[in-house]
């Protein structure tokens, strides 16, 4: 079987190996769902149907909110990245700053947020912007790694050759981070998927606050269909978040992951 | 008629207590081939970054030309870029006309062997086939002079003495000014029509050597190589 060995990670290459790890594994764990409610029948589905193109549709309203917050948490990342290895004066101010805004529970924030944008009636915006402040600080930290060891002679060479300031970046320091971008944004993104869960139940941070008030999304769903003993809802749709999770990590990480080797310094 | 000079140079990096180099004075004229030898961490290669203008001199003056090119140990080619886009890269940094990039990097690639791999990535080539971009890079922008710094240190026997003589050919064919950093005497002598000896941040000794080329097998560039041994080892 070919494999391509990069760094000792090795990463599926062929169609058959990404449909081993990527799609074969998480149906096997809905599968096994499927198994514990059907040899248990206190689990048993039950409850009121939501139906499966509602679920479809929902999670790919929560799969929006996920991209919207990814793609500012990357345009503010990046920035911040390059701000932050530019000196080392600038470095020894900012990181331990980055260091404990990282260390704040996020959930902390979440009634302050819900708070500040149901003023101005935007509820996406608090869930897009707590999903943002998760993801940040992953893709800061290994955009820093990665500019970090970009190796001094490619700077040396570059600078040889008449490259600075935004020549630089634009022909060395963005393409030498694209390795770390690509491994930083799987992680955010999966925060995003732990988070999503609970950035889509905004009524338990609002005081007083009904069910009418969470965002219409897998995450919300599968929390009311767990409160209302919906088996059947729940298990829908957390086999429609698995698929669209594999699905992602199937036609976007793994092809990136895989393209983003050639940017990698030996 | 010189194209380098240094006058009582002398470089302290921050935070450092003693300095890299100090009291550097030596001229290299137009056309010459020198090569800098000396212990770990006797200043030569912070004497070809002053040269290349990646350092700044703490104290005297250095004479030098605009446009110096360098090739570096490990290549320090850009792994996301063909061999091609890797050599043209000073060129493109230039804003030249891709008419002239194109002549000048496929006649830089050639001479060092590698226009049929122009297309390939670096991680598809070989140590050598690296150095051999790497010089092909710094050829491109046709610089008044080349640095190399220990260029052939990581490469195995086979294939530095295959580089030494393209880079003989290369260097009496265009009469480029070259400084070459080395930590081998039998690489310096092989090459160099003038070794200059380190010691210490300072300059020890120049030797000068008037030996015919190929020059590996005669019984003088032993006898040249012996004769700088004893003072590199002194």
């Amino acid at each position: 079987m070919k494999r391509q060995r990069h760094h000792h990670v090795i990463y599926p290459v062929t169609m058959k190996e990404r449909l081993y790890t990527i799609v074969l594994g998480p149906l096997i764990i809905v599968a096994l769902m499927y198994l514990v409610f059907a040899l248990y029948p206190q689990f048993a589905p039950s409850g009121q149907a939501v139906s499966l193109a509602t679920i479809t549709i929902a999670a790919l309203h929560t799969l929006a909110r996920l991209l919207v917050a990814y793609a500012l948490a990357v345009v503010v990342a990046v920035p911040l990245a390059i701000l932050v290895t530019h000196n080392t004066a600038i470095e020894a101010v900012l990181l331990p700053v980055f260091d404990i805004l990282e260390s704040v529970p996020i959930l902390a924030l979440f009634p302050v947020i819900i708070l500040l944008f149901i003023q101005f009636n935007f509820l996406n915006g608090a869930a897009v912007f707590i999903l943002f402040l998760t993801m940040l600080w992953n893709i800061v930290f290994t955009l820093v790694g990665g500019i970090k060891i970009i190796p001094k002679d490619i700077i040396a060479a570059a600078r040889v050759f008449g490259l600075s300031g935004f020549a630089m970046l634009r022909r060395v320091t963005l393409p030498a981070i694209v390795p770390q971008l690509v491994t930083g944004s799987i992680l955010a993104v999966a925060q995003g998927w732990n988070l999503i869960i609970v950035a889509e139940v905004l009524h338990t941070y609002i005081p007083g606050g009904t069910s009418a008030q969470d965002l219409f999304g897998v995450g919300s769903i599968l929390v009311n269909a767990a409160a209302n003993a919906q088996t059947h809802v729940f298990l829908l749709s957390v086999t429609v978040m698995i698929v669209i999770i594999g699905a992602v990590n199937f036609f976007v990480w793994q092809k990136l992951l895989h393209y983003s080797q050639r940017f990698r310094f030996d | 008629m010189n194209i380098i000079e240094f006058k009582n140079v002398g470089k302290r990096y921050l935070g450092e207590r003693t300095p890299a180099v100090h009291d550097i004075s030596f001229s290299v004229a137009e056309g010459e081939f020198v090569c800098l030898i000396g212990p770990s961490g006797c200043g030569k290669t912070t004497v070809l970054k002053l040269i290349a203008g990646l350092e700044e001199k703490t104290t005297g003056t250095i004479t030098r030309p605009d446009g110096v090119s360098m090739a570096f140990q490990s290549g320090a080619l850009l792994p996301w870029l063909t061999v091609f886009d890797n050599a043209a890269l000073g060129l493109r940094q230039r804003k030249e006309r891709a008419e002239k990039i194109s002549q000048a990097v496929d006649r830089e690639l050639r001479s060092v062997g590698m226009l049929t791999l122009h297309d390939k990535y670096p991680a598809d080539l070989s140590g050598g086939q690296r150095q051999r971009v790497g010089i092909a890079r710094a050829l491109a922008v046709d610089p008044p002079v080349l640095l190399l710094d220990e260029p052939f240190s990581a490469l195995d026997a086979k294939t530095t003495a295959e580089l030494h003589d393209d880079l003989t050919k290369i260097w009496r064919e265009t009469k480029k000014t070259v400084l070459m950093v080395s930590h081998l005497i039998e690489e310096a002598v092989s090459l160099g029509g003038r070794v200059i000896l380190m010691r210490d941040g300072t300059i020890d000794q120049t030797f000068q050597i008037d030996l015919p080329y190929p020059r590996r097998e005669s019984e003088h560039f032993h006898r040249e190589v012996m004769k700088i041994r004893r003072e590199f080892f002194r």
